[in-house]
């Protein structure tokens, strides 16, 4: 109750500070008169009258002073004090504030602009409740990326789930769909299980999840909308769950919204969200079934090893019913949903966040190294204020207070800086770095900013903060705080070359391996090459047969162009991946036997038109291409990649031989007609899967309904990309279709290394530039200390060489110290690296070497320019100095 | 305040300045000064500037308040005057120095006896 009241009165008394102040004043001057009048009527004189007043009441100034003390809040007093203090300081010394705050503009500004971005990938939390607890399981086999759990074992495992508290499945991927009503959209839509959005712990927005009797088959289409969907299309209109929607042709009753922070485990892009349906029936019967993808929420206190050890038994069941020589390749896979939401981006934001944070301390260290200068020369100061009775504490906090403003003006420049870097990397970075879009500043960004701010300042405040100035220096005794100062100043400079040595050998392997990867061949030409993406929607070309036709008419379209040198069709273009693929043991060669263990791998393939070798320039090693012939029903020719004709007949032409292909025993025997050389299949790095072509035709194997046109040609390519999307828009005006050229895929495929080696780059730039100032002001300052004994040595004898080889040589002990450093963190810190590196080992004693190289050059260049100061003091000035 | 003969003990002043404004009235700092060395015989030597701190802690804990108003020599001053609280205050202070003056007095009979 006092506490309040005081407390209270305390902050009154503090805001009201000069008011209350004169009416004390008042108080007491009428206190000492009344005193005064009082001695006069006693009969002493005016004078004697008013000193013996004042003896009666004792001090008149302690009294105030005691009286303030107690009325305000003298803490913060005396720290508004300190900050006027500080703030008139730094105004008075512009080119010192503009260095320390530019300097921690660019540490702070990159530590958060990375820090927003690899937050999102590695620590905040997901948009599920309790994400900790969401796992992604199931079987990896060669054939499959992700885990991934086949229709008829999961609707047995669903009856005891185990460790689990609850498991859902989706179709894998998204699938297109097709609004089709007034305005038809092509959209993505997911099919679930009833047990999804409860899995998830997610509750739509408006309406309701779909019933278990509704994720039956036949059962009455229903359908939930994402929020995005509701208000674009619907206008967020409440009223939409009395709506039914067309999609594909098949009405669908609107029965909920999703809410608007919801995403897809695997976050792939989905509009609407439709029940799976899963036909128990029909999976059992045609066995192995359909893929789908499982997820899981663990129950409570299990974590993911027991969750693991646990699935162990129904893993063994598993693998048994699967085809004895697959078994050995199948591996039992569970991982945290952040784990597999972010696998290949984990390790490089840990890597970035990691040397954004070497540059903020070395960012923090040179601000350190000014601060302890501006100490040495406000010694002087400090002394005088110490001898009028600073207490030593008293002094540190006016120090920190300091540090704190000078770390609160660099924190507030570096969030500008890093809204505008943050913005940069949205827009140069790669696709596939999960949730990048929605990096920025927010609360929780600000709050890691904030705290990063102070522990900088903290950090780069300490050490002028302990400086004891010693009153010697008053009687003349000026080297004595200084030297101790200059130790811990070259300690700093150490500190900093090493760490920008690390960042620099870090970086070297990185964009070594980028130029590699660049120019790695990719078995093709890419050069005045255009694609063209198309998928047509199921509902609008049901039948294989329409889905035939309308490439068939693009292709005859496209052909009457002059400017085409080749045209060709394809389901799937190099390097990117993403082609059909089958496995080595379901290649059946005529007069061989089969494979007798594993699967032999992956083994991808392509449905491909005649022209498509000559358009992206791929030789055929042996026999010949396609023809056109070769299109007729009737026709069976195959053409093997080089990789997989050597793996299937070793030491012979493959040319002529027969084989049977996909494990059908009533298949036709193909024809080996040629055999093309090898391109990357997989990106740029692996030489992925060894492939093989078959001619595109209409046939119910190749389903057709997704293409690309390849197209190589004279003309400039924006024009030829006008004229091939009007082509096909006056085919099908509601065609989605993405054009690009060759070289813009390829290129894609080098964006994250990119990103990463610039990134790391920009880093180690950044420290070497800070790294350099530091050494620079060091010795610079050594310099201005030391003229005095340097005027003496010339005085007495010593020659400008001899001079520049002093300061030369501690600058230089700096230097060598830190590349030692350096080298020793260098070596542990690329290890990390490893796994980013195509044909670059991370322990690369060449990269080593430049790096130090490099930095060495800089840091005798930035200690050269006082070092020649040094050499050209006149002993005349320097002996007259002060 | 150090400690010489007739020094105010710490938290006496409190209890003068209470007992003061309860028997007198109201009064300006000045008056409160002449009461308590009139009524101590000038036995106590009061350092009168220690007097305001003490009437700030007063209020702040608010068992005094004060108000400005003209004095008997058409002075502005301020006046404090006694609170309900101050005058609950008062009975719990006087309790507490009577115990202890009650054990230091035993405590000197013992000593004499021993």
């Amino acid at each position: 109750m006092h506490q309040w009241r005081v407390s209270f009165s305390r902050a009154w008394g503090f805001l009201q500070k000069r008011r209350l102040d004169d009416q004390l004043q008042e108080e007491l001057q009428a206190h000492l008169d009344q005193l005064a009048e009082e001695n006069i009527r006693r009969g002493m004189s005016r004078e004697d009258a008013r000193a013996a007043a004042l003896c009666e009441f004792g001090g008149v100034e302690q009294t105030k002073e005691i009286y303030r003390q107690q009325r305000g809040l003298p803490f913060l007093d005396v720290a508004l004090q300190d900050l006027r203090f500080a703030l008139r300081g730094l105004v008075k010394r512009p080119g010192f504030t503009i260095a320390v705050v530019l300097t921690l503009m660019l540490g702070i500004g990159a530590t958060t602009a990375v820090f927003s971005v690899v937050d999102r990938i590695l620590f905040r939390s997901l948009p599920y409740p309790h994400d900790d607890r969401l796992i992604s399981f199931g079987l990896l086999a060669p054939i499959e990326r992700d885990e991934f759990m086949l229709g008829a074992g999961y609707i047995d495992f669903r009856k005891e789930p185990g460790p689990f508290e609850a498991i859902t499945s989706m179709a894998p991927g998204t699938t297109d769909c097709d609004i089709t009503e007034q305005n038809p959209v092509r959209l993505n839509c997911a099919q679930v299980e009833q047990t999804f959005l409860p899995t998830f712990g997610t509750e739509p927005l408006l309406g309701r999840n779909f019933t278990a009797e509704e994720d039956r088959k036949d059962a009455p289409l229903v359908a939930l909308l994402s929020y995005g969907l509701w208000k674009s299309r619907y206008g967020g209109n409440p009223e939409v769950l009395r709506k039914t929607i067309s999609l594909d042709g098949r009405t669908a009753q609107i029965i909920g919204v999703l809410p608007a922070r919801f995403e897809m485990p695997t976050l792939r892009p989905a509009d609407i969200l439709i029940p799976q349906a899963l036909d128990e029936a029909q999976q059992r019967k045609s066995a192995p079934g359909a893929v789908l993808r499982t997820f899981a929420r663990l129950k409570p206190g299990v974590d993911v090893r027991q969750a693991t050890a646990a699935l162990q038994p129904w893993f063994e069941l598993a693998v048994s019913g699967a085809p004895q020589q697959f078994r050995k390749e199948i591996h039992l896979s569970v991982r945290t949903l952040r784990e597999r939401q972010s696998s290949d981006a984990r390790l490089a934001s840990r890597i970035l966040l990691g040397s954004v944070f070497a540059v903020l301390l070395v960012a923090c260290t040179n601000v350190a190294n000014l601060l302890l200068a501006r100490a040495t020369v406000r010694e002087r100061e400090l002394a005088v204020r110490a001898a009028l009775g600073a207490s030593r504490g008293r002094l540190a906090r006016q120090s920190l207070t300091e540090s704190l403003l000078l770390g609160l003006l660099g924190g507030a420049a570096g969030c500008g800086l890093a809204i505008v870097l943050i913005r940069v990397f949205v827009s140069i970075a790669p696709e596939g770095i999960p949730r990048l879009q929605q990096a920025g500043l927010d609360v929780r960004v600000g709050a890691f900013t904030l705290l990063v701010t102070l522990a900088a300042a903290l950090l780069f405040g300490v050490a002028p903060a302990r400086y004891k100035p010693s009153t010697e220096i008053m009687m003349g005794k000026e080297q004595v705080g200084a030297r101790r100062g200059g130790s811990l100043r070259q300690t700093l400079v150490v500190a900093e070359i090493a760490i920008s040595i690390v960042l620099l050998a870090s970086a070297g392997p990185l964009l070594r391996s980028l130029w590699k990867l660049q120019n790695a061949p990719t078995g093709m030409e890419t050069e005045n090459v255009l694609t063209e993406q198309i998928s047509l929607g199921s509902y609008n070309y049901k039948e294989a047969a329409q889905q035939f036709a309308f490439f068939a008419d693009l292709e005859a379209r496209l052909r009457r162009f002059p400017g085409v040198v080749s045209l060709a069709l394809s389901d799937s273009i190099p390097p990117a991946g993403q082609m059909r693929s089958t496995i080595l043991a379901a290649v059946e060669v005529a007069g061989k036997p089969a494979l007798a263990e594993g699967t032999g791998g992956p083994v991808g393939w392509r449905a491909v038109t005649p022209d498509y070798f000559r358009a992206l320039a791929i030789p055929i090693i042996a026999g010949r291409g396609f023809r056109e012939e070769d299109r007729l029903p009737a026709e069976n020719p195959i053409i093997l990649g080089d990789a997989l004709a050597r793996e299937l007949f070793p030491g012979e032409s493959a040319v002529g031989k027969q084989l049977r292909l996909f494990k059908t025993p009533d298949g036709p025997w193909r024809t080996v007609v040629g055999v093309a050389s090898n391109v990357k299949n997989d990106g740029l790095a692996t030489n992925g899967d060894p492939e093989f072509y078959l001619p595109w035709k209409n046939d119910p194997l190749i389903n057709l309904r997704a293409g690309y046109v390849i197209v190589r040609t004279r003309m400039n390519s924006k024009s030829a990309a006008s004229w091939m999307r009007s082509e096909t828009g006056s085919l099908d005006p509601t065609l989605p279709v993405t054009i690009e050229t060759m070289n813009q895929r390829v290129g894609k495929l080098t964006e994250r290394p990119r990103f990463n080696a610039m990134l790391l780059c920009l880093f180690a730039g950044i420290a070497v530039v800070l790294a350099a100032v530091g050494i620079y002001g060091v010795i610079g300052f050594l310099v201005v200390e030391r003229t005095r004994e340097i005027g003496v040595r010339l005085a007495l004898g010593a020659t400008p060489q001899s001079i520049l080889k002093m300061v030369m040589s501690s600058a230089a002990r700096c230097t060598i110290g830190g590349a030692i450093l350096g080298l020793l963190g260098a070596w542990f810190c690329t290890r990390m690296l490893e796994s980013l590196l195509f044909e670059v080992r991370a322990h690369d004693p060449v990269m080593f070497g430049l790096a130090i190289l490099a930095l060495v050059a800089v840091a005798l260049c930035a200690a050269w320019v006082p070092a020649r100061r040094a050499m050209c003091v006149d002993p005349m000035i320097a002996l007259r100095y002060e | 305040m150090e400690s010489a003969h007739g020094e105010v003990l710490q938290g006496t002043l409190d209890l003068m300045v209470l007992k003061t404004l309860e028997v007198m009235g109201p009064l300006h700092g000045y008056a409160i000064a002449q009461r308590i060395q009139q009524v101590s015989k000038d036995l106590l030597k009061l350092n009168q500037g220690t007097l305001y701190p003490a009437l700030l802690r007063l209020e702040q804990r608010g068992w005094v308040r004060s108000k400005f108003g003209v004095s008997e020599n058409n002075r502005k001053a301020r006046y404090y005057s006694l609170t309900a609280a101050g005058r609950r205050q008062i009975k719990t202070e006087a309790a507490r120095w009577e115990r202890m003056a009650g054990v230091i007095t035993g405590m000197l009979a013992g000593t004499k006896g021993a």
